[in-house]
């Protein structure tokens, strides 16, 4: 009798202790052993996150619908961000008038020669300063800061100067030509990832090369380019996402004949108002019957390099901490 | 002594032939520095201290000393208004974008299913921030935040502050998207900075007995503090060319301006300049006091 109640007992304890067990469990898969890994914790950062990522990315969903609307849509206070019907009409209007394949091929020649241009010399300068000994090294690593820190305010005035001087202006030159001489878009910045890059690599590969007698230029494209193949695609590919997206500098030293697309966009723009009397009251931006074209004109300008993105989005995103930029 | 002197030259030799290897790769970026960087900006300097004609021989100059300064500062004086309140926007965007790609980061460092993709969400922008694009958008108030409306923050804005500052606010606050959109490689960077504070630090804190909250303001935020320095100053840097920067377009005009010309965008830029030289001196001086004995900003 008593030896029954004890096991009674027992198998209560047991039962109660599994019971607790299994709670704890599901208390630790709920809510973590450190507040950040529990699974309320990580519902709440993805919500979070979403409904922050919704209202970052609405501009760009604004932009698709908009292009995609009919005159008729785009006034119907009804029709939200989805069109009642997709109208194709927008984009061939933009792609008329921004004369898409020739605007094409100019930002394409810009971007392209631009970032191979960049890679090649900013590898070159930023293995010397990682790896090559000579005087004044510092100082011209602080001179790569300082030419970083500069506004290009600054330097704008007397670089028109000289390149109307060289009869420059409206040709591809004036971002090809320094892009060689390692002064292009964010060309410092990109100086500056490279020594990071090869700073962070073993020495013993060098010396072994150094040793078996290859030269200096031999063991640089040989051995160290190859190695940073990586580094090299992430400048390549911030190079040519930043030469494709600017327009200041463009709209200074490409004003006519060869204009990149971003510049197109605007004399698009003057043109449609210009072809039509419409009434300015409501504001240039509100005008609907160019915005459908505008937006598929802007679309049409992001959609390349979207492309890219959704190619090489990984080498975006992880490229920053990969080629060792932070330390 | 002889052998020596030759032991000598041989080993300058030597020296030289290395330093000439570094000279070498160097070449192309010192030709360009002088030429593109170097040059201009000495030239801009003559340029602001002179007035500028062209002829039809080239440029001829006559030496104004301050004039050209003078005449911006109280002359015309509209382009210090209008670069003082455009210095209060930046001071109004660089902490908006700073705590945004800040919180943002914080909560993507986090690991949960799907963060590949809001990584790659976050940093979409940066792909396609065209001015012009960014322009369009904006003038078709595709930027606003939802809630200014709602909550009548215009009426509000107007009543605490004064006229000028309210519309201020009131801009920044409408263009607050696309202004979030300049954080994409700020988030980047923030996220590879949260990886350079060992994760052993965490754990000895919880062992004793710390929160999370404590463990973030003890241990993450005085470890960011360099990158937030430097996201800093990748974000003046990257308001250089911002669509909304109103500078280089009124250098551009003043250029072609024939009553202007190059010698007065000249002095204009100069002005723009030393006002972005004070804001920058000042993040790295705060940077630096914050961070002093604990490492250094890259």
């Amino acid at each position: 009798m008593k030896l029954e109640k004890a096991y009674k007992q027992v198998k209560l304890d047991i039962a109660e202790t599994l019971a607790h067990r299994k709670t704890q469990k599901l208390k630790t898969v709920v809510l973590g052993q450190n507040v950040k890994d529990g699974l309320i914790a990580k519902l709440a950062i993805f919500a979070l996150l979403t409904v922050i990522a919704f209202l970052y990315v609405k501009p760009i969903l604004y932009m698709v619908s908009t292009s995609l609307k009919t005159v008729a849509d785009m006034i119907d206070p009804v029709v939200g961000l989805i069109p009642r019907e997709l109208n194709w009409h927008n984009y061939a209007e933009a792609w008329r008038g921004l004369k898409y394949p020739e605007g094409f091929f100019d930002t394409m020649t810009i971007a392209l020669f631009g970032s191979v241009f960049q890679v090649f010399t900013c590898a070159l300068t930023g293995y010397a300063l990682a790896r090559l000994k000579f005087p004044g090294k510092n100082l011209m690593f602080f001179l790569i800061l300082v030419a970083f820190l500069i506004p290009p305010q600054l330097t704008i005035v007397p670089l028109y100067m000289i390149y109307s001087e060289l009869g420059w202006i409206n040709t591809p030159f004036v971002f090809l030509v320094p892009a060689l001489f390692g002064q292009g878009l964010r060309g410092a910045l990109f100086i500056i990832i490279f020594r990071q890059f090869f700073l962070s690599q073993p020495k013993a590969l060098e010396e072994a090369a150094k040793i078996d007698g290859a030269s200096a230029f031999r063991l640089f494209f040989r051995i160290m380019m190859p190695l940073a193949a990586g580094a090299c695609l992430v400048v390549f590919l911030f190079s040519f996402v930043w030469y494709w997206n600017m327009s200041y500098e463009a709209a200074l030293f490409l004003s006519k004949d060869f204009t990149p697309l971003s510049l197109r966009l605007s004399s698009m723009q003057m043109e449609l108002i210009g072809n039509r009397a419409i009434d300015f009251s409501a504001g240039v931006g509100q005008d609907p019957i160019s915005e459908g074209p505008r937006m598929a004109g802007a679309f049409l300008i992001i959609f390349p390099p979207l492309i890219v993105y959704l190619i090489a989005q990984r080498w975006f995103t992880e490229g920053i901490e990969r080629t060792g930029l932070v330390e | 002594m002889n052998g020596k002197s030759s032991r000598r030259r041989q080993l300058l030799q030597f020296r030289w032939k290395e330093y000439g290897l570094g000279y070498l790769f160097m070449l192309p970026w010192m030709i360009g520095f002088v030429a593109f960087v170097a040059f201009p900006i000495g030239w801009s300097l003559w340029n602001s201290f002179n007035q500028v004609f062209i002829t039809s021989e080239g440029f001829k100059y006559t030496w104004v000393g301050l004039d050209n300064f003078r005449r911006m500062l109280i002359e015309n004086n509209a382009y210090p208004i209008i670069l003082l309140t455009y210095l209060q926007e930046v001071l109004l965007i660089i902490p908006l974008i700073l705590i945004f790609s800040f919180v943002v980061s914080l909560l993507l460092n986090e690991k949960f299913p799907g963060r590949g993709w809001m990584r790659a969400l976050f940093f979409l922008p940066v792909i396609f921030a065209t001015g012009q694009v960014i322009m369009e958008l904006f003038v078709q108030g595709a930027g606003e935040l939802p809630f200014m409306e709602q909550y009548n923050l215009d009426v509000i804005l107007r009543q605490y502050f004064s006229d000028t500052t309210a519309s201020m606010l009131l801009g920044v606050l409408g263009k607050a998207v696309i202004i979030l959109w300049y954080s994409g490689v700020q988030i980047l960077i923030f996220i590879a900075g949260f990886q350079t504070i060992p994760k052993t630090v965490y754990e000895a804190v919880r062992v004793d007995g710390a929160s999370p909250w404590e463990s973030f303001w003890k241990i993450t935020f005085p470890g960011m503090l360099p990158f937030i320095g430097l996201n800093a100053v990748y974000t003046i840097v990257d308001l250089f060319t911002f669509p909304f920067n109103p500078v280089l377009e009124i250098v551009r005009s003043n250029m072609f301006s024939p009553t202007t010309g190059y010698g007065y965008a000249s002095a204009m830029a100069w002005l723009y300049f030393a006002i972005i030289l004070l804001l920058l001196g000042l993040t790295l001086w705060l940077t630096y006091r914050a961070t002093k004995g604990r490492g250094e900003l890259r």
